[in-house]
């Protein structure tokens, strides 16, 4: 009996913890699809009009690493898109010239530490063949390489200017047919130093609830500053856009609701999967219960023979289940700690948390399991004849 | 009405007919014996009179209550508060001490007193028993540990169920000299299932069954 709660409440107890933990895990191994929110200069009235373009300005990025929830800011990349015009050996074209980092250790400002930033950090997916470009190459989409011919090490021209092609990135997207520079040099190429014309944020969020859905605008104060300092991908958002100059910022909301369902549904089946393995201990627990009151027969005739009514027996019994539960609860909850652990290395390659807070609820978790597998063959053991089991030699 | 009271009680079980019509009354006080032969229905008589067993058919009355009436709980009320049993298993709680056996009678009863407890293990003359469990314990012991949790809590009736069957003639001997020193002290009434005469001269009063039913009824002058 103490077995079987013991089993029932390590694996209510380890699914309890992971469930705690691997929301946290999940959501950060989710972030590998990549950026949620997006920031673009806020595009408004005549400028709008005119068609004029606008821009962000790179210094504002690192300021990313400042709001409240700066710790959820994962990854961060610039992008500056401009028209150029490559030509090599006797073809020419018009593309897509993308300036930006593909990986960058940014010094974030008061800190020793620096923050790693750049396209590996919003799209890890991005697959280059070669190296990454530097102040005088560049990397080719795949599609534009075929297109034009041109293999890794050649030359090519972008507005006149010649660069070496370092890499062929494939990403199955639009980027196949554009051409990635460093940052600093599109910036020079087109000369518009200091400008960034989109930045990608990977933040880790709160999944989105009703709450969340509510128009800020319409937000009370105490509301407003509720869903400020919640990390929605919206708030977080928001925060983003007070620290850009003259932005916008979105979330791209098919990856962030997909995570959000990815990690109800999660959620979802862990207390399910609770829920059934506490049924399934307590079951054990009234098989192993109901055998034993079986054997204990002649004592319940017994006790009933000298005057006890069904009260004060159940109470014997499940004074016993009780201990049984405490019991189990504790093997149950050091069990789970090694289950915990087990599994937290297995599949997430690090030490969950140990939650002694836990505790309690192992012992609760079993004391239900006690209970509740016990109480129906006490009511059966309950129904005996004393007449019949008394009259039975032993 | 007597002080018990059975009426035309009938016993059927799935295979085999244990009472046949039993009618008996029992005065206040008395210590009646019932005999007959193995398979009489002696026992099953003695579990309906105490509310253990029901009868199919009759009914059986105690200081005026009709035992049909209880509800199994109300049963158990009226059964710790008048009646103590004694059965020829010693039927003790095996993991109990003999005092703790006597204290869980006074646990069902009401509150438990330990000081109690050893007061009735000391008048049945096991004083020096109080902390053994029963497999460390003689059957005649084992019968007195019995007869003072049945005891404990002052019943006005006393069933025993061939009390002494396990025991020899000088145990058996020491047992009935208890009871009755105990019966004439506490006047209790005493109903006492056997078939050895020697125990059942004992008594004030004989019946004698057969076949499920009553065959003779006499009185003993000792
Ligand atoms: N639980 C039972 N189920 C079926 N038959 C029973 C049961 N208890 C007793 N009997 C039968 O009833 C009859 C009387 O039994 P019992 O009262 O134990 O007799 P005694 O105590 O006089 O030996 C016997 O024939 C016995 O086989
Ligand atoms: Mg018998």
């Amino acid at each position: 009996m103490v077995v079987s709660v013991a089993m029932g409440t390590a694996i209510a107890t380890s699914l309890i913890t992971l469930s705690l933990d691997i929301k946290g895990k999940v959501s950060r191994e989710l972030r590998a699809f990549g950026a949620n929110i997006t920031i673009e200069p806020k595009v408004e009235g005549f400028a709008d009009i005119a068609g004029q373009k606008r821009y962000l300005r790179e210094k504002d990025i690192i300021k990313a690493k400042t709001i409240f929830w700066r710790h959820n800011i994962l990854g961060i990349a610039p992008f500056l898109e401009e028209k150029a015009k490559i030509s090599f050996q006797d073809r020419k074209k018009d593309v897509t010239i993308v300036g930006t980092w593909f990986e960058k250790e940014l010094p974030l400002p008061g800190e020793k530490t620096t923050f790693r930033a750049g396209v590996s950090t919003v799209s890890p997916w991005w697959d280059i063949k070669g190296r990454t470009p530097d102040k005088s190459s560049v990397v080719l989409g795949v599609s534009l390489a075929e297109e034009l011919g041109i293999k890794q090490g050649e030359e090519v021209l972008l507005d006149g200017k010649p660069y070496v092609v370092s890499g062929i990135l494939s990403t199955g997207g639009k980027e196949d047919e554009q051409v990635f520079l460093d940052l600093d040099v599109a910036q020079e190429l087109k000369g518009l130093e200091g400008a960034v014309s989109r930045v990608l944020v990977s933040a880790l969020t709160t999944p989105m609830d009703d709450f969340a859905y509510k128009d800020p605008a319409t937000m009370s104060r105490k509301e407003y500053e509720k869903w400020y300092c919640t990390g929605y991908v919206t708030s977080i958002a928001k925060q983003l856009e007070e620290v850009f100059k003259g932005s916008r910022a979105k979330p791209i909301w098919h990856v962030a609701e997909t995570e959000g369902n990815v990690l109800e549904r999660l959620s979802i089946l862990v207390y399910l999967l609770t829920a059934a393995s506490l049924l399934a201990a307590a079951l054990s627990m009234s098989t192993t219960m109901a055998a034993s009151l079986l054997r204990r027969l002649d004592e319940i005739g017994l006790m009933k023979s000298i005057g006890a009514d069904s009260f004060k027996i159940s109470i014997i019994f499940l004074s016993e289940a009780f201990i049984i539960g405490c019991v189990g609860g504790l093997v149950g909850y050091a069990i789970s700690v090694g289950v915990v652990k087990f599994i937290g290395l297995k599949v997430f390659g690090a030490v969950l948390e140990e939650r002694v807070l836990l505790l309690p609820v192992a012992l609760v978790s079993a004391l239900l399991i006690a209970a509740l597998g016990s109480l129906l063959p006490i009511r059966r053991a309950l129904r005996v004849k004393p007449a019949v089991v008394l009259k039975e030699a032993r | 009405m007597e002080f018990i009271s059975v009426k035309d009680v009938v016993k059927e079980y799935e295979t085999a007919v244990a009472l046949r019509g039993v009618d008996m009354d029992v005065e206040k006080g008395r210590w009646v014996s019932i005999v007959g032969p193995s398979g009489s229905g002696k026992s099953t008589l003695l579990n309906i009179i105490g509310g253990l067993d029901s009868p199919t058919k009759g009914s059986v009355f105690i200081d005026g209550v009709d035992l049909g009436s209880l509800s199994e709980d109300a049963m158990a009320r009226f059964r710790r508060e008048n009646i103590g049993f004694v059965f020829q298993q010693s039927h003790l709680v095996p993991y109990l001490t003999s005092v703790e056996n006597v204290m869980l009678a006074q646990y069902f009863h009401s509150i438990t007193d330990e000081a109690e407890a050893v007061e009735a293990l000391n008048r049945v003359g096991l004083g020096h028993r109080l902390h053994h469990r029963p497999s460390q314990l003689s059957g005649g012991e084992q019968q007195r540990v019995c007869i003072a949790r049945a005891l404990i809590n002052s019943p006005k009736i006393l069933l025993a169920d061939e009390p002494t069957g396990n025991l020899d003639r000088e145990n058996t001997r020491l047992i009935l000299e208890l009871l009755k020193k105990l019966h004439s002290e506490e006047h209790f009434t005493i109903i006492l299932v056997t078939h050895d005469p020697f125990v059942s001269k004992w008594a004030e009063r004989l019946l004698t069954m057969e076949d499920g039913r009553i065959i003779k009824d006499e009185p003993l002058y000792c």
